[in-house]
């Protein structure tokens, strides 16, 4: 697919999406993708997409990404979905080019940037809103790279979110999550999602 | 008492496949025979090189161990057969996702583990350099079962310790004492 069909570059906006929309658009679009949500994306993505071809990643922040690219390397045929955040994706930086070395087409990397630890009581992230995240995927070597501002533009250009030539990544202006992990507690334990997701991609 | 001669890394390399293709059996998806997840390791450097040539075997190379974790526990959940190969210090510094995908997820995960500067005429436990001395009592306090490569005979440990990890569900660790050749 075409790297240049991108929204267009504007000035920083306040965010304009709330989370659980995009994850409802996400839901609504993704067809057999596995999804991988992580900290604030967790509990909506539950009721959003209940017992759903997903893991959680919670309980060792930063994670999701390369549990997404081990997922798409062994899934070739199956398109796999990391719902990062600003802060994870802080923790494991070197992922970017962990992945981009590896280039799997099937993998879209979204990062949903509200620009502070929300989990931990909404502490800025380092650096904060200044960060450039679509820079720092293209210089790791991603294929494609843009930022999305608005619903509209999600809808837009989700077919190049889910379908383009991965590694796709995806910088997501959002507000914070009505839920976080600390406050919706629920769901399956990690290791009963491990072994859910293990047999049904076995099946 | 001096430890026993190097490992070839062909050995090791051969076991490794030897891993590969009896979890492969029966498999839908035959190619890779299986992954090697590695952040380099000066004492495991011969094999590593000697894997840069295998056409069988898929090495990738990721920025931290903590994403090594990550990476075997995707391709693990996929049913592809994977081998971390790390060392002592990025033992050190991925101890949380160790606990939370391998201990916490129940994920099998197999770590090869260079014990870099290991003295040869003393156990790890009274070396001189902490790296060394610390690795086998921090698996302790996980409960990972470990064992030390530190001749030819002991490359039998190698499928002994990938199994464990994959019986208990859980990590899993070889320690490379002595540099490989």
């Amino acid at each position: 697919m075409e790297t240049s069909v991108h929204p267009p570059m504007k000035p920083p906006m306040k965010p304009s999406m709330k989370p659980e929309d995009v994850l409802r658009v996400i839901a609504a679009a993704r067809g057999t993708a596995i999804c991988i949500p992580t900290m604030t994306t967790s509990p909506a993505w539950r009721t959003i997409a209940p017992g759903d071809l997903s893991i959680g990643c919670v309980g060792f922040m930063g994670g999701a990404s390369t549990l997404g690219l081990g997922l798409a390397l062994g899934c070739p045929d199956r398109r796999v979905i990391v719902f990062d955040g600003d802060g994870s994706l802080c923790m494991q930086l070197g992922s970017l080019p962990t992945i981009a070395g590896v280039a799997p087409r099937n993998l879209t990397h979204l990062l949903f940037k509200n620009n502070v630890y929300h989990t931990s009581g909404s502490q800025e992230t380092p650096g904060g809103e200044g960060v450039d995240w679509v820079m720092m995927a293209t210089g790791a070597g991603y294929r494609d790279a843009f930022v999305i501002r608005t619903l509209d533009e999600l809808k837009e250009y989700l077919p190049a979110i889910l379908n383009g030539e991965g590694p796709v990544f995806v910088e997501l202006h959002t507000g914070l999550a009505e839920k976080t992990p600390m406050t919706d507690r629920g769901g399956l334990p990690f290791h009963q999602q491990v072994e859910t997701l293990r047999g049904r991609l076995s099946a | 008492m001096p430890l026993p001669e190097s490992v070839p890394a062909p050995l090791i390399i051969d076991t490794f496949k030897d891993l590969f293709r009896a979890e492969r059996r029966g498999m839908r998806r035959q190619e890779p025979l299986g992954w090697i997840i590695s952040v380099p390791d000066t004492h495991q450097k011969t094999v590593l090189a000697a894997l840069d040539k295998e056409r069988d075997v898929r090495v990738l190379t990721c920025s931290t161990e903590d994403e090594a974790n990550g990476v075997a526990a995707g391709l693990w959940m996929a049913g592809e057969p994977v081998i971390v190969m790390i060392q002592h210090a990025g033992l050190y510094a991925s101890v949380n996702t160790l606990r939370g995908i391998a201990m916490d997820g129940r994920v099998p995960i197999f770590y090869m583990i260079g014990l870099l500067s290991r003295e040869q005429d003393k156990d790890p436990s009274e070396s001189k350099h902490s790296m060394v001395r610390y690795a086998e009592p921090l698996l302790d306090v996980f409960a990972v079962p470990h064992a030390r490569l530190e001749g030819p005979d002991d490359v039998k440990l190698i499928p002994e310790y990938y199994r464990l990890s994959r019986e208990r569900r859980g990590p899993a660790a070889v320690l490379v004492g002595l540099a490989t050749s």
